[in-house]
């Protein structure tokens, strides 16, 4: 419960013919996780499936293509689950190249069109340009005897350079308009021998000539109604291809959603990766198994495999922790404080699952800081309210609500009046230092719980140095208690107490002498180093404890908020009174529980999480259909 | 970059990597050695044992190499930060660029995927194109579709017309170095850095060299009229500018061409017989050129940029050494492919460019 669930590592043999049907069962129990590490390289030197898997890739990358283009979304699974050949696999490749060749024409006569529509914007745009001259447009292109003109488009950021190498050929080059990668310009030169060499550098610059069609031959009021009707006949053939579209998908439909279908199932054999090794008819796979579900892979493997097997299990070595992906199973409650852990990392295998713990705490501390009965009520409200887009994080909201509204009893406040009920433990304001000393005695047991932890990850490593010496190890924790007992005995009785004293010397030589011996370095460098870590030490120990003091801080700052708005609330009529009271509260909802919900993850990650919880473990990515 | 500290650190670094850069004696040493001593000096013995073909070995070698580049440009970004950390990490672009020519030929060539993927250059993540969807495609124009949607429009609109027009290769090419050489500028020229003439002396000298050696071939081997040819070049380059460019461009004959050369590149190109003389000579000096900044320019992302591009250019040289001995060229020939010290006796000091 406290932990990741114990895990075993299975080896499967089966016939190389069996191989994806055990890929199937195993992905139907959700509970397999293949192991990539390379084993049996000699004995089992081939991976088995490469080529299904390309087959896999290329026909996945082109249902992704054919999707986005026709908008199919592929239907969630149901049906038989029976393993895909290779045949099959190849067999809808090959349907899907071809469907692919299809939707890349529709797309090529999409990008088409919307080439055209710029080409009628650009004409639409010389016609503007040449609109007060009132002449014929074509009498600018073509070749004359005496005098070429071009008109045409280039990239803009070309125009300078083409036009030099132009001069080179005793052509002149003007840009007449400019948007914003194009320019529009008219090439002027004599013709004659040098027309092939324009020709030549004008395709070698991407030089696209803007033919000036026969319509606008014209003067621009009739030309400017021949585009209009060009524009019209391009919507229609945009429109009729949207149509051809349409038509296409509803009649691939089925053959799409077989293909999806047949893609889905063929997952979980390309997901085998090179956990699968083979050798002639003989294969093996290996992976892990959360130890409560072997006996569940046993049974379907024994129930489905056609021929035999021989399944070997095995618990992880001290050496492969590392390597074993941790599983943790919620209940629906906690699930959505597993997401807030799992922000700051994946548990380690064996390493303690901070969950449960990070669940109480949170909602605990949350409550202290923002106690108010009315405040958690509106919290569970809103929640409920929200419950379908907050989904599984509705429980997180509910348990802050009720936290808030236990507290709120505690401290006697309903939306912040304070003399409606009689406060069962305390209202925060009227012994701010009564509440600052709680603060930090929780602050105390939160670092020491913590710390505990930490020592109980390295020994279930059996890591003895690094929970004897490490940070935040045994040796930490006594120094943490040395320090504790001075400060309080200096404070209760004006002295040092000898035994806090002594504990605390002795453990502070204890933790620079070991972090001296494990440095690999110059002596000088050594002692310098041990000394600031050594330091470290301490003041983290110390700025943390004092860090616990917020949660008293945001208790007194929510009653303090309240007397604000009430302040404000009493010097206005009556109507501008409860005005000012909601909105009060609304921005005591919302900003203050925002930065106390934000706080309180802060106190879990950085006062508590930092100190035991690697994070850096292996998440479990178990074969799924 | 602006700290007194980065700017000691960045320059002790390039001053511990020049140790590394091959002098004229280094590449004479480097030709007489067996494959395993290269392969021990560099540590490619792994590759070179593999059992493997030859054209296998040199494309891991040449990924190998790359990535020994990628490291040290790694390590020399360490303190690096703002514009001059864009500007440095622009430099390597050049290699994704190449991979983007070969991703557009590979397809225009209708190359399988594999193939294809076997001469592309390994990157860094944070300069790589989405190699793996421009590979998935299935024909040019998908490709071309796909990077009209990004930086690369102009090069996919290029890279059309080829492959409408059944065009020949070279405006793409040229679009592509084009494409690169103005962001290099673009970048000196909003760098925070204290010498920006430096700067742009650099990158001049990258320019001057490529426009020079492709000026020839297009006039010279591939016969271009004046006109493509000098639209087909940057006219941003050191010490040859747009004019003199057109100028060059309107000539015909290697002596000819190389006598309109301003005078220090007619001094070293002096009595070159062919291209490939002329790009040694030029490689050779730019390189000079290029250890004098790395020295003496009071900007270390300067000396740090000129570093990589001698380096690069010494790695190149390595590779071609490691490509005749696995293919077991002649020692004669591999000389004339890559001289210890390409100008004519007596020279050396006397011609920089």
């Amino acid at each position: 419960m406290f932990s990741p669930l114990p895990m075993k590592h299975i080896s499967l043999q089966v016939l190389t013919a069996d191989l994806p049907s055990a890929s199937m069962i195993l992905a139907g129990l959700n509970s397999f996780s293949p192991d990539n590490r390379p084993y049996a390289e000699h004995e089992l030197p081939n991976v088995p499936g490469q080529h299904f898997r390309e087959c896999y890739a290329q026909a996945k990358a082109r249902l992704d293509k054919i999707s986005s283009q026709v908008e199919f979304t592929a239907p969630a699974f149901s049906g038989d689950i029976t393993p895909i050949s290779e045949q099959q696999l190849e067999a809808v490749n090959q349907w899907l190249g071809q469907a692919w060749e299809s939707c890349s024409d529709f797309e090529e006569s999409r990008r088409r069109h919307l080439e055209e529509r710029r080409s009628i914007d650009q004409l639409e745009t010389t016609l503007a340009n040449f609109h007060d001259l009132q002449i014929d447009l074509g009498q600018l292109q073509g070749d004359k005897q005496f005098l070429q003109t071009t008109i045409g488009m280039v990239p803009r950021a070309q125009v300078s350079q083409l036009k030099d190498a132009l001069g080179l050929d005793n052509y002149m080059l003007f840009p007449f308009h400019e948007s914003d990668s194009e320019s529009h310009v008219i090439i002027v030169g004599s013709g004659g021998n040098e027309g092939s060499k324009l020709k030549s550098v004008l395709d070698t610059a991407g030089f696209r000539p803007l033919e000036i069609p026969p319509e606008l031959h014209a003067h621009p009021e009739a030309s400017e109604t021949r585009l209009l009707q060009r524009r019209a006949a391009v919507e229609a053939a945009d429109e009729e291809l949207g149509e051809t579209i349409q038509g296409w998908s509803e009649s691939a439909n089925q053959e799409l959603r077989q293909a999806a279908r047949i893609l889905h199932l063929a997952a979980p054999y390309v997901a085998l990766g090179e956990a699968a090794r083979q050798l002639g008819n003989l294969s093996r796979l290996q992976g892990w198994v959360p130890a409560e579900d072997i006996h569940l892979v046993e049974s379907a493997l024994g129930d489905k495999l056609p021929n035999a097997y021989v399944l070997e299990t095995r618990d992880p070595r001290p050496d492969e922790r590392g390597l074993v992906p941790s599983v943790m199973r919620h209940s629906r409650l906690l699930r959505p404080f597993s997401s807030l852990v799992m922000q700051y990392g994946v548990p380690r295998y064996g390493e303690v699952n901070p969950t449960q713990l990070f669940a109480l705490t949170y909602i605990l501390m949350f409550g202290m800081m923002f106690g108010d009965i009315g405040h958690g009520a509106v919290i569970i409200l809103v929640t409920l309210m929200l419950r379908r887009k907050l989904r599984s994080f509705t429980p997180f909201g509910i348990a802050a609500g009720l936290s808030s509204i236990l507290f709120g009893f505690l401290y006697g406040s309903i939306f912040g009046y304070e003399h409606i009920l009689h406060a069962i433990w305390i209202a925060p304001l009227t012994d701010p230092l009564y509440m600052l000393t709680v603060a930090l005695l929780w602050g105390i047991g939160f670092i020491i719980l913590v710390t505990l932890l930490n020592i109980l990850n390295h020994l279930m490593t059996g890591d003895r140095i690094g929970a004897l010496f490490g940070d935040n190890g045994l040796l930490s924790l006594l120094l943490y208690a040395g320090l504790l007992g001075t400060g309080y005995s200096f404070y209760a009785e004006g002295s040092v107490g000898l035994f806090w004293g002594t504990l605390a010397v002795l453990t502070l030589i204890g933790i620079f002498a070991h972090k001296l011996v494990e440095q690999e370095a110059a002596i000088g460098e050594r002692i310098l180093v041990a000394f600031i870590e050594t330091f470290e030490t301490i003041t983290g120990y110390a700025s943390n404890t004092l860090s616990f003091l917020r949660v008293a801080a945001f208790s007194l700052n929510h009653v303090a908020l309240a007397i604000a708005v009430f302040t404000l609330a009493n010097m206005m009529g009556d109507l501008g009174h409860w005005i000012t009271v909601v909105l009060g509260n609304v921005f005591i909802l919302v900003l203050e529980g925002l930065i106390v919900a934000i706080q309180v993850l802060r106190l879990e990650f950085y006062e508590g999480f930092s100190r035991f919880y690697s994070g850096d473990g292996k998440a479990f990515k178990p074969l799924t259909l | 970059m602006s700290s007194h500290s980065d700017q000691a650190y960045l320059k002790t670094r390039v001053g511990v990597l020049s140790a590394r850069l091959l002098d004229p004696d280094s590449v004479e040493r480097l030709k007489q050695m067996s494959l395993a001593q290269l392969g021990e000096t560099f540590d490619l013995q792994p590759i070179f044992e593999e059992a493997i073909d030859n054209r296998q070995k040199i494309r891991l070698v040449e990924q190998a190499l790359l990535q020994r580049l990628m490291h040290e440009l790694s390590v020399l970004l360490r303190p690096l930060s703002g514009r001059s950390r864009g500007l440095m990490l622009y430099w390597p672009r050049k290699f994704e660029l190449y991979n983007l020519k070969t991703l557009i030929r590979g397809k225009l060539n209708s190359l399988g995927m594999e193939e294809i993927r076997d001469n592309l250059f390994e990157m860094p993540e944070n300069i790589r194109l989405p190699h793996e969807s421009l590979l998935q495609a299935e024909n040019v124009l998908e490709m071309l579709r796909q990077l009209d949607q990004g930086p690369y429009a102009l090069i996919a609109r290029q890279a059309r017309n080829v492959f409408k027009e059944q065009h020949e290769n070279f405006s793409l090419d040229a679009a592509i170095d084009r494409l690169y050489y103005t962001g290099m500028l673009r970048h000196a020229n909003i760098t925070d850095g204290i010498d920006k003439r430096g700067l742009k002396k650099v990158i001049g000298l990258m320019i001057d060299r490529q426009n020079i050696l492709w000026l020839l071939r297009y006039r010279l081997v591939y016969r271009f009229a004046p006109s493509e040819a000098y639209y087909l070049l940057v006219p941003y380059g050191g010490r040859i500018q747009r004019e003199k460019l057109m100028e060059l461009a309107n000539l015909d004959g290697l002596e000819t061409i190389i006598d309109h050369l301003p005078q220090q590149f007619k001094t070293i190109l002096a009595d070159v017989k062919n291209i490939t003389q002329v790009r040694q000579r030029l490689d050779h000096t730019a390189a000079d050129e290029l250890r004098k900044l790395m020295h003496y320019s009071p900007d270390a992302v300067v000396s740090a940029l000129s570093y990589l591009i001698i380096r690069d250019m010494d790695l190149m040289k390595l590779y071609a050494i490691i490509q005749g001995k696995l293919l077991h060229m002649d020692q004669g020939i591999l000389n004339e492919a890559v001289p210890g010290n390409p100008l004519p006796a007596g020279s050396v000091e006397a011609t920089h460019v």
